[in-house]
């Protein structure tokens, strides 16, 4: 009952955040000097009434003041209204958030699968070469940007011909197989995920060996030693879980960034993803594109801490008595 | 100490895997830049002739007999087409992937750039200029077996593009003294168009697709908000009728658009075979010109246009790779300088421009003195890594219209200080230029940031101009600020900027040139201005854009735009700088590629075919 108690006040707190949020992106995106018409006044063949017709079909001929109230308006009725181009941004969405599930979601479980148990294996063998290679790798890891190790594997991928130059589907991918298919997207899913999991795996790996390192550490482990229980009923038992919960934490970023953590990397890679979309929406302030995309943003990272701190009552025996 | 060991081996690791990928990929030796100018001999076939089988009238190529299948690879660059309907379409991307599958009525001869029937079986225009008569081919079906007939050709003016539905670009062009053209149904087979005025510019407006009736007018009849959603890209593929070489068969988002050869297409080969040859087209959507490169050398691509920056090493690559690098000479963008000749003021009752920038901008000295010392020669070799052409006149070098009495000339700056002189302009002790009140010559030079090529133009015609003794303030402002400046605010000095024109029609560019345009760029009125006196040399253009729309023979046409040309050549509200040049590879593969300027190098896919 304290539970729902407790998550109904969470979200009733989200409500006045959301509402900030979407105040300051509108009104930063209104207020820049991006002129959403710009290229067709530039262009020689556009008259005047068409000028004037589009600005009126985009609503700029209000002030910025009612352009949000007309937003929101429809935002909480949930219309995420039209994109610049009158298409439906819900639609535009929906073609593309399953791509981006896609990759963050293999990216997240390839991490956590591996990260974990290299983190503990690395605290467990502390300060022996395995866990000095691990320490090396994990900073080249962290060390490289993204963007630059991507241009790397495309270059790679170029010069070897054995991975497709970005996309996630060849041209043919219509007449496949489903077993081709599936061969297919894993082709060209490939490299990207290599980037990201790269650069994700690193972190993890390394939170999670401190945290095991610091568990190994503590009173209770030592004094479960002493009282003679086996050394995997120590780790696994009582060193591990309490490893475990500064992770959980982080899981509700990870969540957050299910949406919106691959943008820079989609880029390169050229990913029907929602970074692409989107980042050529904010090029052209297409305002009800962008605002859509922040305000699934904002929800859910306000969403993964939700989850997280769930968890972390679940988990934690010591917040529940606190609360 | 163990530690620096597996430090520095690992870096050596990474090392080695770095250098593995940098490989050359051209001898260093090769010589390029001089040969990239030299034309490729391209023998292009004869004129497609029409010719009647079992009372069909088909198109028949006439270029070389093929073999069927395959696939041709293109790109384009950007977020991919926003709508299939080519009457909705508002950008280029979406109009060229739209108008594959609608065919028009004529269309451009890729040589002459004469108007040449293509859904139209031929067509003539009436000695007054106003009426013209289209003849329409017997047979031809759309693609779902329906016939092509006149009132297909009659809906699609009459409710569509002159009911103003959709994208109205069209249609406001053709408005005449605010009249619109009428279309009548003569039989089945014959369409007349009556334009109120005799306006040339109108025939270049056939070649605009022709709609099915039987798809589009229930969609019509929904209204125009209904309509700009019709056949967009979420419209399944199979409820597309069309009458062009290829259907759409997938629309993958930001991925690609696939097409498939139209089994009913009306035009034939030598043997008689229903082209076109290729069983499919695609479209890869590219984000970025690097990509579209990257995509190209993984053999992802058949064909890819090059920028200057990439065609030295391209032309190296080329002997030993798989396909062919065409020059299509210079294209339809034109960079142009252009100071600010507005002398009046604004709502506030301040000047536009500073009063004494007025006096220097319009004075016709001051300017050709400018344009005297700007080396155009050097810029293309440096920035267009030579792949450009000197640009003097107001029409794009392969323009039908373009003057070719005006002469390109070097930079000259003994010229420019004697025009100098004679306008009362001196230099200081240090070389400094002062204008006969004695004032520093100094001003603004504006470009939009981001725009490399523009950037370092504008560099280079800052060093040009101060070896003169102007002081030039070169600012990259943010697009968006420039234009706001260029169209609202008007307060600004000079401007590096690009134009797109046609090579076929200067009307097209009278919101440019005559003085009440939208986008008369060098003295912009605002409505409260559009009675504001003009210039004597800004209303001679405007006659002879009233005249050279209103004339109907080509020849009358070329002496009035021959003569605008020359105004601006002389009077230089405009510098222009230089066109870029266009250059396309192709993979080896493909035969009956005959690019040329006019049409580019895919006008003619139909003809094209996979030699393997």
């Amino acid at each position: 009952m304290d539970i729902i108690k407790y998550i109904l006040k969470r979200i009733i707190q989200t409500i006045p955040l959301l509402i900030i949020v979407s105040l300051i992106s509108f009104f930063i995106i209104r207020l820049s000097p991006v002129d959403p018409l710009a290229e067709l006044r530039l262009n020689p063949s556009v008259s005047q009434e068409t000028l004037e017709r589009e600005a009126q079909r985009l609503g700029l001929d209000k002030p910025v003041i009612v352009q949000y109230g007309k937003w929101a308006k429809s935002f909480i009725k949930g219309d995420l209204g039209i994109t610049s181009n009158g298409e439906q941004v819900s639609a535009k969405l929906k073609e593309r958030i399953p791509n981006t599930l896609l990759l963050t979601v293999v990216v997240i479980f390839l991490t956590w699968v591996c990260g974990i148990p290299l983190g503990i294996l690395a605290a467990l063998k502390w300060k022996t070469p395995f866990d000095r290679i691990l320490t090396v790798l994990t900073s080249i890891g962290m060390a490289i940007p993204s963007f630059f190790f991507a241009v790397l594997l495309l270059i790679f991928a170029v010069r070897t011909g054995w991975f497709p130059v970005g996309g996630l589907t060849g041209a043919n991918f219509a007449d496949m197989g489903l077993f081709s298919q599936i061969k297919d997207i894993a082709h060209h899913l490939f490299l990207p995920v290599v980037v990201l999991f790269t650069l994700s795996l690193a972190g993890l790996q390394r939170q999670m060996r401190a945290n095991m390192l610091d568990v190994l550490d503590s009173d209770y482990v030592k004094f479960a030693r002493a009282k003679g229980l086996s050394e995997n009923q120590v780790i696994y038992k009582h060193a591990l879980r309490n490893a475990v919960n500064p992770l959980i934490t982080l899981l509700g970023f990870e969540f957050a960034g299910l949406l919106s953590g691959a943008a820079l990397t989609e880029y390169v890679f050229q990913y029907p993803g929602l970074g692409r979309l989107i980042l050529e929406a904010v090029l052209k302030s297409d305002i009800n594109l962008v605002m859509a995309s922040l305000m699934m943003g904002a929800i859910m990272l306000v969403a993964g801490n939700l989850i997280a701190d769930i968890l972390l009552i679940i988990t934690d025996p010591r917040i529940r008595v606190k609360s | 100490m163990r530690r620096v060991i597996y430090v520095i081996l690992i870096s050596v690791l990474i090392l080695g895997l770095a250098k593995a990928c940098i490989r050359r990929d051209i001898p260093e030796s090769a010589a390029v830049r001089n040969n990239i100018r030299a034309e490729k001999e391209i023998t292009f076939p004869a004129d497609r002739k029409n010719v009647t089988v079992n009372g069909i009238d088909y198109l028949e190529s006439q270029a070389p007999i093929g073999t069927f299948g395959g696939t041709f690879t293109a790109s384009t660059i950007g977020e991919g087409p926003k709508t299939f309907n080519p009457f909705n379409s508002k950008d280029n991307i979406s109009t060229a992937l739209s108008e594959i599958m609608y065919d028009g009525l004529l269309t451009t001869h890729p040589v002459t750039g004469q108007p040449i029937p293509k859904l139209a079986k031929s067509f003539s225009v009436s000695d007054d200029g106003k009426e013209y008569t289209i003849n329409l081919r017997h047979g031809v079906k759309w693609s779902d077996g329906k016939p092509i007939t006149a009132d297909d050709v009659v809906f699609t003016w009459r409710d569509i593009i002159l009911a103003g539905l959709g994208n109205t670009s069209i249609r406001d062009s053709i408005i005449v003294d605010g009249k619109l053209p009428t279309v009548h149904k003569i039989d089945d087979y014959t369409v007349k168009f009556v334009t109120p005025e005799p306006f040339a510019p109108f025939i270049r407006m056939l070649s605009s697709p022709i709609a099915p009736k039987h798809v589009f007018e229930p969609a019509v009849k929904k209204g125009s908000r209904y309509f700009d959603t019709f056949l967009s890209t979420n419209t399944k593929p199979q409820d597309f009728v069309i009458s062009g070489a290829f259907k759409i068969k997938e629309y993958v988002p930001a991925q690609r658009v696939v097409y498939e050869r139209n089994p009913n297409y009306y035009m034939i080969n030598k043997n008689g075979e229903k082209l076109p040859y290729l069983d499919k087209l695609v479209y890869l959507i590219v984000g970025d010109l690097n990509n579209e490169v990257l995509k190209f050398e993984a053999k992802e691509l058949d064909i890819i246009n090059l920028q200057g920056s990439k065609v030295a090493r391209y032309k190296a690559m080329e002997p030993h790779s798989d396909f062919t690098i065409y020059n299509l000479g210079p294209n339809t963008g034109t960079i142009y300088l252009s100071m600010n000749l507005n002398n009046r003021k604004n709502d506030k009752g301040n000047f536009y421009v500073d009063p004494k920038k007025q006096a220097w901008f319009n004075d016709v000295n001051f300017r050709k003195a400018v344009d005297y010392a700007i080396d155009r020669k050097n810029i293309v070799l440096n920035i267009a890594n030579g792949i450009g052409e000197p640009l003097f006149t107001a029409e794009s070098l392969n323009s039908i219209f373009l003057n070719k009495n005006l002469k390109p000339y070097d930079k000259d700056l003994n010229k420019s200080r004697e025009l100098l002189k004679k306008s009362g302009f001196h230099l200081d002790k240090q070389g400094k230029l002062y204008d006969k009140f004695n004032n520093r010559v100094e001003f603004d030079l504006l470009t939009n940031a981001g725009n490399t090529e523009r950037e370092a133009i504008g560099v280079m015609i800052k060093q040009d101009l101060e070896d003169l003794g102007m002081k030039v303030n070169f600012k990259p402002i943010e697009f968006n600020s420039l234009v706001n400046k260029l169209v609202n605010t008007l307060d600004w000095d000079m401007v590096l900027m690009g134009f797109t024109g046609s090579p076929l029609e200067p009307n097209g560019g009278k919101n440019v040139m005559m003085s009440d345009g939208t986008l008369h760029v060098y003295n912009m009125r605002p409505e409260k201005d559009k009675n504001s006196p003009r210039y004597d040399f800004e209303k001679k253009i405007d006659e002879l854009f009233i005249k050279g729309a209103l004339a109907t023979k080509f020849e009358d046409r070329k002496k009035y735009y021959d003569e605008y040309q020359k105004i601006i050549y002389d009077e230089k509200p405009f510098i222009y700088i230089y066109s870029p040049t266009v250059i396309v590879a192709i993979r080896n593969k493909f035969k009956n590629v005959f690019p040329t300027s006019l049409g580019g190098a895919t006008y003619n896919i139909e003809e094209i075919y996979t030699g393997e």
